[in-house]
């Protein structure tokens, strides 16, 4: 039914202005251009205030771009039905605070076109997967905040979408909750479903993102597969060593693990010399480590860059 | 695009809806215009601290009808006019803010000859003294409706002399004694109107006033014709024809309010309009 | 259709589930049981007084809903971040507005009819305690109440319409108000700038008066308490007309409102 060439989320040269005070122009977005394949995860990174939520809203038909287009699963994100086969988590949901959760669970399955069968039954399943079946007959409004993002996801995976598109979906959830989205996260990846998130935690992206974009002021900055970008970010490697010559690693730093363990920290340029020398004048190795930027160092460097 | 055609399909329906609409509304019994009012007690005890403006809106809501029969008289529309119910609506405003002049004004303009409820506006009026304790006005008008309508001369002087002293001005006194003695009713009542029409402020009010006065000089002039016939031929006239066939005068004047002069069995001028519009 | 009849209900639930509407029902409820208390006031028309204070409470309380349902609104769903939610569903703006206004719609025809339903126990003591020489014209009544409905379904549509614009309460709350009163009082004024008072007014200011008064809501004809109390007849044309000129009202502020919204820009 879909074509290959139809991507999940395409926005090409999208661009907000918001009238600010004494009616300054202000530029939320700026000729922002993304390509989001089918059966990927991006994570969507950037710093408070970079226009990661600005994005997201645009895509969800909240609010129109000033310029540019974008499109969810080829239909331009101005019509309806664009929303058909996408579930979204806003950023801090607001549900109605006066329906129970299978109200409104029931409230979207009408507007998805689900049957009455199918939505009591996937219902039911997501409620059970959020750990949400004991609050689901009492009003929204007595949920704690970490219930209310619960339940938001739990909307999200209601009609079983092929697309997901995630505000800050760890915010607000305590570490048993986060733990229970990295899991959805990686059975989405697993069964093929993009998903499309944003955040401004970078450990969230190493675990579960292919790849990573990362917006600062507006402005796409690089968009970068996370794998690469972890092995290009490796610096050097802690080796400990046992029955080594002290002469060996002279000039690199070192210190002593145990009487006879000491562990020499190599940069990335030097190690496979220092592994040959090892080789030739004896020694064991104990343990090799790699010592990697991380994403955070990553993420720190294009902003300390803009 | 779409939305266009249909904002103009939905402006032209209501184009086409309105117009007869608002003629329909144009032509609606007077009654529906005017409304129902609760009697004043009840409504007291409801509206509560906005009585006043209650009352206000009562009382400008029988201004507006009066001024529109005003209109629709001078096209020589027939209309019956809504008198006791613009009576009854002042009524309850005054019961509402017992303070509010234009109330009484025009309840003494309108209500006295049109609808001859004059003891009701009296007491009305007396109402209102109780309250408006500084206004010589309503003395005054109490004091011309006892003598005028009801002949009954000795209330008439006190609440005159009532008048006087709250003005300072001794002429309403006078105004009585002279013209009562000196002159009849239909002078009595020029002489008041007259003032009362200098004094009066709003149009409506004043076109009331002078309308009465046109009414009323013209039943002077014929009330005149008649005694000279009487002097002269030594009997009254057979009718009012008679007086311009004896070249006594040049011709019956019209009645203002659209009725027809005619002498009735005693002799006396009267208008079949009985001097107050109707149909 | 099922969408719509969703948002409907959700909506109507939103209202059912506020306690201060409630509070407000129970209010005009006692009131009409009281009626035939309050009717002893009047010596000569007790069934006619009865009436009237039967149909002002009714009258008094669709405002009061209408006003405050209309106008809490489109602006409080954007401020609470509730449209967010329901939204970025395949949910068109249109649909949500619909939705909402049919919700409340549903809500003021029901409690009319409620309020009609027990009036008519209150006004038949009421009427056979003291009887008048007026019979009860149940029709007419039922007519009052149904244009009463109509007109505030009226008032409900412009302070939804205001709600669209707005981000508190305090612009469609107190426009609407305005635009009542004003839409209460326009005939009148017209009637009496149309007559002999018009001609003394410059001729420009007679022409604004007049385009206004066919912009505006004409209220006072939904008016039809009158002939309810009096038993006075009414003319087919014109309560026809009356009720194609109010669902005509309503159509217009229902798409312009649909038309501002879909333009807004949400948080």
């Amino acid at each position: 039914m879909k074509s290959e060439s139809i991507h999940s989320i395409e926005i090409s040269s999208l661009s907000k202005t918001y009238k600010g005070r004494k009616g300054k122009a202000v530029e939320a977005l700026s000729e922002l251009s993304l390509t989001i394949q089918n059966g990927e995860i991006c994570g969507f990174l950037g710093p408070n205030g970079a226009g990661k939520s600005t994005t997201i809203k645009i895509l969800m038909g909240l609010i129109t771009a000033t310029s540019g287009t974008a499109t969810l699963c080829g239909l331009p994100v101005t019509d309806p039905g664009a929303r058909k086969r996408v579930g979204y988590l806003p950023e801090n949901p607001s549900l109605f605070d006066y329906l129970t959760a299978r109200e409104y669970l029931a409230l979207c399955g009408r507007a998805f076109a689900m049957d009455g069968e199918s939505i009591l039954r996937e219902s039911q399943r997501v409620l059970e997967l959020l750990d949400l079946r004991e609050a689901a007959d009492r009003p929204v409004r007595g949920y704690s905040k970490g219930m209310v993002q619960r339940l938001g996801l739990a909307r999200t995976l209601l009609h079983d979408p092929d697309v997901f598109i995630l505000d800050e979906p760890m915010s607000g959830l305590d570490p048993v909750g986060r733990a229970l989205v990295k899991d959805i996260l990686k059975d989405l990846k697993s069964r093929g479903k993009t998903v499309f998130f944003s955040t401004h935690i970078t450990a969230d992206v190493e675990v579960v993102c292919d790849r990573v974009a990362v917006i600062v002021g507006g402005r796409l900055r690089s968009v970068d597969v996370v794998d690469e970008l972890l092995e290009s970010g490796i610096e050097g490697y802690d080796i400990q060593v046992k029955n080594c010559a002290p002469a060996l690693y002279a000039g690199l730093t070192s210190s002593p693990k145990a009487s006879d363990i000491t562990e020499i920290y190599v940069p990335r340029d030097r190690f496979n010399e220092f592994l040959a020398h090892l080789g030739k004048n004896g020694g064991d190795i104990h343990l090799i480590e790699p010592k990697r930027k991380d994403l955070e160092a990553f993420f720190l460097d294009i902003l300390g860059k803009g | 695009m779409k939305s266009k055609v249909i904002i103009l399909g939905l402006i032209f329906c209501y184009v086409l809806v309105v117009v007869p609409f608002s003629s329909y509304l144009k032509n609606r019994p007077v009654m529906l215009k005017l409304g129902y009012v609760p009697a004043g007690k009840v409504l007291r005890a409801i509206v509560g601290d906005q009585r006043y403006l209650t009352a206000e809106i009562y009382i400008v809501r029988v201004l507006f009808y009066f001024g529109e029969l005003f209109g629709i008289n001078r096209e020589r529309v027939a209309v019956t006019p809504e008198y006791f119910n613009m009576y009854r609506t002042l009524e309850n405003a005054v019961l509402l803010d017992p303070y509010n002049t234009d109330a009484y004004y025009f309840s003494q303009a309108a209500f006295t000859w049109e609808l001859g409820r004059v003891r009701e506006v009296n007491s009305m009026l007396k109402h209102g003294m109780k309250y408006r304790t500084w206004d010589y006005q309503l003395p005054f008008f109490v004091g011309f409706n006892s003598a005028f309508f009801l002949n009954d001369y000795q209330a008439a002087a006190e609440y005159m002399k009532r008048a006087a002293e709250l003005s300072g001005n001794p002429l309403f006194t006078n105004l009585a004694a002279r013209y009562f003695y000196e002159a009849g009713k239909t002078d009595f009542g020029i002489a008041f109107l007259e003032t009362m029409a200098k004094s009066a402020h709003d149009r409506k009010l004043k076109r009331i006033y002078e309308v009465r006065i046109e009414a009323l000089r013209a039943e002077r002039f014929l009330a005149g014709a008649v005694d000279r016939f009487e002097k002269e031929r030594g009997r009254m006239p057979e009718s009012l024809r008679e007086l311009v066939t004896s070249n006594l005068i040049e011709k019956i004047p019209l009645d203002p309010y659209g009725g027809r002069f005619y002498l009735d069995r005693s002799g006396k001028v009267r208008s079949t309009s009985k001097f107050a519009f109707r149909e | 259709m099922r969408l719509f009849l969703a948002l409907t209900s959700v909506t109507l639930r939103g209202i059912l589930r506020d306690r201060m509407l409630r509070a407000i029902l129970g209010t005009v409820l006692l009131l009409i049981l009281l009626v035939p208390v309050f009717s002893m006031f009047s010596m000569r028309q007790v069934q006619e007084l009865a009436i009237t204070i039967t149909l002002s409470a009714i009258s008094f309380f669709l405002l009061v809903m209408s006003l405050l349902l209309g106008s809490s609104s489109v602006w409080r769903d954007i401020e609470r971040r509730y449209t967010s939610s329901i939204l970025t569903l395949p949910v068109s703006r249109r649909a949500y507005i619909l939705g909402k206004f049919s919700g409340i719609a549903i809500f003021i025809v029901c409690c009319g009819l409620f309020l009609f339903l027990v009036s008519v126990p209150v006004i038949m003591f009421a009427a056979s305690s003291y009887p008048s020489d007026v019979p009860v014209h149940w029709l007419n009544i039922a007519l009052a109440i149904g244009a009463d409905i109509l007109k505030y379904l009226l008032v409900a549509a412009l302070a939804l319409l205001f709600s669209t614009i707005s981000t508190s309460f305090f612009l469609p709350f107190f426009a609407t108000i305005a635009v009542y009163l004003a839409g209460s009082a326009s005939q009148e004024v017209f009637e009496y700038v149309s007559g002999q008072f018009g001609t003394e007014l410059q001729p420009a200011s007679v022409a604004v008066i007049k385009g206004v008064y066919y912009i505006l809501p004409n209220f006072s004809a939904f008016n039809l308490k009158v002939p309810a109390i009096y038993g006075l007849s009414h003319s087919p044309g014109g309560l026809a007309l009356t009720t194609l000129y109010g669902v005509i009202y309503v159509v217009i502020l229902l798409v312009l409102a649909i038309k501002i919204f879909s333009r807004r820009q949400l948080p």
